[in-house]
């Protein structure tokens, strides 16, 4: 039996809602087949009031054993350091997430705004909200960059707005069943299982993007979304279209851009103006390219790949 | 309409227009729109023409019978070929706002690859 206790800091219960769509294992799974013990959860714990704080304070004091504690939305810190912005069970929650995040064997940050401050923390962050160990790209965060939880393990990152459900669940049956340690992190404390592949890694527009035939409008079922329509597919690190969502779909394949949410910098460009759902260009070439690509490589391979285009590429072959 | 009808009618098109610009036709191919600002600009003034004010689509877009050198690097070149609007097969662009027959060689200060 595993120990889970989640809440929420600055956030916008969508990561809850997610989690509570799980399927594969859903979030009744976790309890029925997974040994999980929700021991409070904002959606589903019983408890109100007293009875929520003294389940706080077991944890902390080690009357009950934390074995997992989950954390969703940014640590608030407004004003001037106090925290009393996001006032929980009669006290800054920043106080009770750094006591939490002590006694706990794992701690898992879930989503944007819990791993790296998200929307509350993009410029000028009103709520001096942190991630719990970054804010945005920097490493610290919250808990400072030498936190370790009880486990040796820094803070898991599962980012994501929200993240997909199955990352969050399989992540916790991983931790629960003893498996944490087998969980290789990449430089930003996210699982590499889920994380090392791009949002681009199996999407259905692919060969448009090959073949450099642009998406120009949204929904449009023909042409890659990157080159217009501000798509972050080729250069977000997340499984979207490996573990698709609701099991059927995911942005791209709906024609929608991929906005980079499993990436610290999200939202891009601090959501300036002009910087949504439009490719930024300097002198008409993409601002941000494709991992690993520079921008003399990608003018010739634009060139390369147009005048090999076949005819079909610029049709909709998907046809109802 | 039939695929003949659009390849005949985008060729007349197509025609006209290297007519217009071969005759002199003054276009703004300056500034380029290298800033989001200026992509936006021009684009307002392209959705306030009639769809089928072709003169007024050169010239505000700025179109060019070759490739746009810059300046301050010359070795760049853009053209309709490469831009990311351009169909190949049709040589057609499909920018919304322009939905032209052009010419590969051709190019506009809204290209972008």
């Amino acid at each position: 039996m595993a120990n889970l206790l989640w809440l929420q800091g600055g956030a916008c219960s969508g990561n809850t809602m997610s989690f509570l769509n799980a399927e594969e294992p859903s979030a009744c799974d976790l309890v029925t087949d997974f040994g999980i013990n929700i021991l409070w959860q904002p959606s589903l714990g019983m408890e109100l009031g007293d009875g929520v704080q003294q389940i706080l304070k077991d944890c902390i004091s080690g009357a009950t054993k934390l074995d997992i504690f989950v954390f969703e939305g940014s640590v608030v810190n407004a004003p001037n350091g106090t925290g009393e912005w996001n006032r929980f069970a009669g006290r800054p929650m920043k106080d009770w997430v750094r006591e939490l995040s002590a006694a706990a064997d794992i701690v898992v940050a879930l989503g944007d705004c819990a791993t790296w401050g998200g929307i509350p923390a993009t410029a000028p962050n009103p709520t001096d909200s942190q991630g719990l160990q970054f804010l945005k790209r920097d490493n610290g965060g919250f808990l400072g960059t030498d936190f370790k939880a009880k486990s040796g393990l820094p803070v898991i990152n599962i980012p994501g707005c929200p993240a997909h459900p199955d990352w969050v669940t399989q992540i916790l049956v991983a931790v629960a069943t003893g498996r944490a340690g087998d969980l290789a992190l990449d430089e930003f404390q996210r699982p590499k299982t889920f994380f090392q592949s791009f949002t681009q890694t199996g999407c259905t527009r692919n060969m448009h993007f090959a073949y450099k035939v642009s998406a120009t409008e949204f929904g449009q079922r023909k042409g890659c979304l990157f080159y217009d329509l501000g798509c972050r597919g080729p250069m977000t690190h997340s499984p979207c279209n490996r573990i698709l969502w609701n099991r059927v779909s995911s942005k791209t394949r709906a024609g929608m851009p991929c906005l980079g949410c499993t990436e610290p910098e999200f939202p891009f460009f601090d959501l300036a103006p002009g910087t949504v759902f439009k490719t930024q260009t300097v002198m008409g070439v993409p601002k941000d390219l494709p991992e690993g690509v520079n921008k003399k490589g990608y003018v010739k391979l634009t060139g390369a790949a147009k005048a090999a285009m076949p005819e079909w590429a610029e049709e909709d072959i998907f046809v109802v | 309409m039939s695929n003949q009808s659009i390849k005949n009618n985008d060729e007349n098109l197509r025609e006209y227009l290297k007519q217009l610009l071969e005759s002199g036709l003054e276009t703004k191919k300056e500034p380029r729109a290298y800033e989001h600002q200026q992509v936006l600009e021009i684009i307002a003034q392209l959705q306030k023409i009639s769809p089928d004010d072709y003169k007024n689509k050169l010239i505000i877009a700025g179109f060019t019978l070759s490739p746009y050198h810059p300046a301050d690097d010359p070795d760049d070149e853009q053209a309709c070929e490469t831009c990311m609007y351009f169909q190949v097969h049709r040589k057609y662009c499909e920018l919304p706002e322009l939905m032209l027959p052009v010419e590969p060689e051709w190019s506009c200060r809204l290209w972008r690859i």
